[in-house]
């Protein structure tokens, strides 16, 4: 403790505090940037969803089925075009193929079990909205939005992961600016499509032409 | 300044590299354990959605098959000869829906997606799942019948209908994956290709498209 002039006890900081004045207010000024940058960063749905790849119990892959052996999508999804699901395939649609191709194979065991007993494959679901949200498939792929816009690059995928949040935000900075990832309809399956001229003037035309107008009432979602 | 002060704010730094790093790590890489959340609200609910799985029911299917004998809604009853391509025991030769380009249109796509894989885009047998299929060399694919060929061209459309519903010899049924509609449009199709491939000749054209024809050939 130092004396100060009336011979009080007082505080004074050394003289070296004064070099340290720059990093400390540093410091105290990026604490909280930090601390909320993380937070944001923690609770972002880039890191809470996107990437989930659940194990699945048969090692199928779409880089395989959809990519090189050029399967549609609605080949296995076959709800995708009339309902809100999508549907995974029952194992019949496995066997079509593979009750001739691969019947020996380790693989696909579970398959053919399944295809004996009559109890359906479990497969772990990826995509997940919470239940008090209303999706429905069929609104979208019938009006010319692809399957990549949401899922990504399925035919490159060997296991299938989350490409997209899924959040509210997600949902409607569509719903506003559809003009982005509007296609012609009979694309919506196409992987890797490409609009011949500007996506945005395509999608102005193909918006204009067939009336679309994605709601963003409240009710739309929360039904 | 005392010493320890430059180290401090060293490792002070460093350690805030941690979760920065965790982050970014867990951003890039693919996680084996779903979305985490720190209040579940009513994300999860008892209720049954499609396809999802129910404990109460002994096979774990919440979805229920119908019950033997019954009839869905939609079904159309009474009508063999557009639900199962034979009247009395006859495959019908006459197609059962209106014939128009819509029907073709909608033909030629479910074709593209449902057979083309093992019959090929012109119907020829050459899909990509019987060239994949032939280069394994498993002894156990038979290849698929050429759509074009004279043998399937006799055949009456009931027969085609009937091979969509109900599967022929190898080949799978596809029943469960296209319904009646779509059939007929592919039966239609499949016809189209056959007439394209040399089924047709020139007196089978109108007067018209004759003319027109043999306006382009010079
Ligand atoms: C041969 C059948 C088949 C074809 C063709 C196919 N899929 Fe799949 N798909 C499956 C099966 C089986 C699963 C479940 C296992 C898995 O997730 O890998 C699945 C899962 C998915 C999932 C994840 C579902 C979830 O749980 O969230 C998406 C998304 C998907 N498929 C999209 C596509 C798209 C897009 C295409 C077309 C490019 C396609 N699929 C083609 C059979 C198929
Ligand atoms: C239209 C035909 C077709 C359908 C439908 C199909 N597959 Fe395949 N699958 C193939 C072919 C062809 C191969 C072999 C490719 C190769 O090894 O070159 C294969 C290979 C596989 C393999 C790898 C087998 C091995 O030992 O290498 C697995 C696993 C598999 N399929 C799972 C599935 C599942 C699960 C389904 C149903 C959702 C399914 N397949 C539906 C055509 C099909
Ligand atoms: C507008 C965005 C969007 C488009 C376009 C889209 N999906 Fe999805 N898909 C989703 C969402 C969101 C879920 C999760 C749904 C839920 O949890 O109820 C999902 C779930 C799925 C699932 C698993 C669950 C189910 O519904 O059976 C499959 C399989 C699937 N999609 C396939 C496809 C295919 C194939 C296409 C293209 C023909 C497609 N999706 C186009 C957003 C989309
Ligand atoms: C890539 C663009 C895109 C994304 C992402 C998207 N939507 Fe849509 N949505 C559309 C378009 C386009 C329509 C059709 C609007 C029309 O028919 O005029 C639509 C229509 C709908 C409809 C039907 C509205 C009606 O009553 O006709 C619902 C429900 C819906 N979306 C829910 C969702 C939800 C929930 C999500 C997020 C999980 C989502 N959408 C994400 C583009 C998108
Ligand atoms: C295009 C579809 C869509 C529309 C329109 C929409 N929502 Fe949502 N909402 C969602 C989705 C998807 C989620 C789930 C987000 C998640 O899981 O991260 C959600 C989640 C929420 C939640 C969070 C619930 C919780 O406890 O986690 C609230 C609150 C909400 N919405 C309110 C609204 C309100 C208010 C409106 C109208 C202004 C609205 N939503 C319009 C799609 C939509
Ligand atoms: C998984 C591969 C596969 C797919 C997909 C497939 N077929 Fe076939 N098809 C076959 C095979 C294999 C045969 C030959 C069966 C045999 O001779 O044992 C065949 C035979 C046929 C025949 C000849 C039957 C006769 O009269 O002798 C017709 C017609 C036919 N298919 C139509 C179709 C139509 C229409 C579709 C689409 C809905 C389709 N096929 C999809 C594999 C397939």
């Amino acid at each position: 403790m130092d004396h100060d002039k009336q011979g009080r006890d007082s505080f004074e900081f050394p003289k070296w505090a004064n070099a340290i004045r720059l990093p400390v207010a540093l410091m105290a000024a990026g604490a909280p940037v930090y601390i909320l940058g993380m937070l944001y960063l923690l609770f972002d749905p880039g890191t809470t969803s996107v990437g989930y790849q659940p194990e699945q119990p048969v090692s199928y892959s779409h880089r395989l089925h959809a990519g090189e052996l050029g399967i549609d999508c609605r080949y296995c999804h076959t709800g995708v075009e009339k309902g809100a699901a999508a549907t995974l395939p029952p194992t019949q649609t496995c066997m079509n193929c593979h009750a001739t191709i691969k019947t020996e194979s380790d693989r696909l065991t579970l398959v053919r079990e399944s295809y004996q007993t009559g109890l359906p494959i479990e497969w772990v679901r990826i995509h997940d909205l919470p239940d008090f949200v209303y999706f429905n498939h069929s609104a979208h792929v019938t009006r010319g939005i692809g399957c990549e816009s949401c899922h990504g690059r399925i035919d490159q995928m060997e296991v299938v992961s989350q490409a997209e949040g899924l959040n509210m935000g997600w949902c409607l900075g569509c719903h506003r600016d559809p003009e982005a990832h509007l296609r012609p309809v009979d694309e919506a399956t196409t992987m890797g499509w490409t609009p011949g001229l500007d996506q945005r003037e395509l999608g102005a035309q193909l918006r204009e032409a067939r009336n679309i107008n994605p709601p963003t009432d409240c009710s739309t979602c929360h039904r | 300044m005392p010493k320890p002060f430059t180290s401090i704010v060293l490792v002070l730094t460093l350690l805030m590299m941690i979760p920065l790093a965790l982050l970014a790590k867990q951003r890039v890489i693919k996680g084996r354990s779903p979305r985490a959340s720190l209040v579940w609200d009513m994300d999860n609910q008892d209720k049954v959605k499609t396809q999802k799985a129910n404990a109460m029911f002994a096979d774990g299917r919440g979805m229920r098959l119908p019950p033997e004998g019954t009839v869905a809604r939609d079904d159309v009853v009474g009508n063999p000869g557009l639900t199962e391509g034979m009247v009395d025991g006859v495959w019908v030769e006459a197609f059962p829906v209106p014939v128009d380009e819509a029907l073709l249109t909608r033909g030629r796509e479910r074709f593209e997606i449902y057979c083309a894989v093992c019959h090929g885009y012109s119907g020829e047998g050459d899909g990509m799942i019987n060239k994949r299929a032939n280069s394994l060399m498993e002894g156990t694919w038979v290849p698929p019948t050429n759509l074009v060929s004279d043998a399937v061209v006799a055949r009456p459309v009931g027969h085609l209908y009937n091979t969509i519903r109900r599967g022929i010899r190898n080949m799978p049924p596809y029943a469960a994956q296209i319904p009646v509609d779509d059939r007929w449009a592919i039966v239609s199709y499949v016809r189209a290709l056959q007439l394209s491939r040399g089924a047709a000749t020139v007196s089978d054209l109108s007067a018209e498209d004759r003319v027109a024809l043999g306006a382009a050939a010079e």
